[in-house]
C-alpha cells in the first residue's frame, strides 16, 4: 500500500520487499557512509572512493529538498536495514532524471532495482505527472545497463568517449530514457518488470 | 552458427550458474529469473574473455538472447 503523494510532500513508497522513504541528514550513519568510500560501490558511478565522513554524507543528503531533488532510502522489509538509494532530480519539461545505488552488496543480483523502480516509475508517472524518465550512465555499469534495458528504457543516444573512466582511458556514456506512453503500453501488455 | 551457438549456450550457463542443459535456445534477458544484473555482467566479461578484446558499447548493447551472444561470437571467430 503506498502512501498518496500532494506536491511538496515527502516521497514515502512501498514495494513487497521493499520500503522507500527520504534519507534526512540525521538518518545518515555510518553504513550510508561507507558506500560513498567504497570502490566498488563509487565505480559503477565512475568516481572514486569520496573519503566522506558523516558531516560530508549530511551535507550531500541535505541537498535534497524533495521538491525538485528526491533522496529515497530503500529500506529491506525483513531486516529493516537501509540497502541503498535512488535518486530522482525534477527538471522541467516533465523529464525526471534517475539513478539507484545498491550500497549493500548482500542485495546484488537480486533484482533489487527492478522492483523498487518499478514502484518509483508508476508513482511518477501517475502521481507526479512526469512524462519522460532518463538516466545516463557510463558504458561498462554493465549491471545498470541490464537493469534500464529490462525495465523497457531505450538507449537514445552513445556519447562516445565522453568521460574519463576510473580505471583509464575514456568511456563512452549512455542515455537512457522511458515514455510515459511506452510504460504505459508495458503496463497494459504485461511485460512490465 | 551452430559453433556460436553451443558457445553461447555455455557462457550463458556459466554466467547464470548453472548448466547447458537448463539454458533454452530461445532464453532472454528479460524473461529468465536467473538473467539477473550480475549475471549480465558475468555474461559480458565472459564473452570479453572468450573473444580476447572488450566488446564496444553497440555490442554490449546488443546482448539480450542466446541468438545475440551467438551472432557476436559468430562474427569474431
Amino acid at each position: 500500500m503506498t502512501t498518496p503523494w500532494k506536491q511538496g510532500q515527502p516521497v514515502t513508497l512501498e514495494t513487497e520487499r521493499f520500503r522507500l522513504a527520504p534519507i534526512r541528514p540525521q538518518d545518515v550513519d555510518e553504513a550510508y557512509v561507507a558506500w560513498w568510500n567504497d570502490e566498488e560501490v563509487q565505480k559503477g558511478l565512475n568516481m572514486p572512493v569520496r573519503n566522506w565522513g558523516l558531516p560530508e554524507a549530511r551535507q550531500h543528503v541535505a541537498r535534497f529538498d524533495n521538491r525538485r531533488r528526491f533522496h529515497l532510502g530503500i529500506t529491506a522489509k525483513e531486516t529493516r536495514e537501509r540497502i541503498g538509494f535512488i535518486t530522482l532530480i525534477r527538471e522541467g519539461h516533465g523529464r525526471v532524471q534517475t539513478n539507484s545505488v545498491i550500497g549493500n552488496k548482500d542485495y546484488w543480483g537480486k533484482k533489487v532495482v527492478l522492483e523498487v523502480r518499478g514502484e518509483v516509475l508508476r508513482f511518477l508517472f501517475e502521481e507526479m505527472g512526469a512524462e519522460k524518465i532518463i538516466s545516463t550512465v557510463n558504458a561498462r555499469n554493465l549491471p545498470s545497463i541490464y537493469n534500464y534495458k529490462a525495465q523497457g528504457f531505450t538507449c537514445e543516444g552513445i556519447l562516445r568517449d565522453h568521460a574519463e573512466w576510473i580505471e583509464g582511458g575514456r568511456v563512452d556514456m549512455l542515455n537512457f530514457g522511458l515514455l510515459k506512453s511506452e510504460w504505459e503500453a508495458q503496463q497494459k501488455s504485461g511485460e512490465a518488470s | 552458427m551452430k559453433k556460436a551457438e553451443t558457445q553461447a549456450r555455455e557462457l550463458i550457463a556459466e554466467a547464470l550458474m548453472t548448466t547447458d542443459k537448463e539454458i533454452p535456445l530461445d532464453i532472454r534477458f528479460d524473461q529468465s529469473e536467473r538473467w539477473d544484473s550480475l549475471a549480465h555482467m558475468r555474461l559480458i566479461l565472459a564473452i570479453e574473455e572468450s573473444m580476447g578484446r572488450s566488446l564496444v558499447t553497440r555490442e554490449i548493447l546488443e546482448i539480450e538472447s542466446l541468438a545475440s551472444v551467438a551472432n557476436i561470437l559468430a562474427k569474431n571467430s
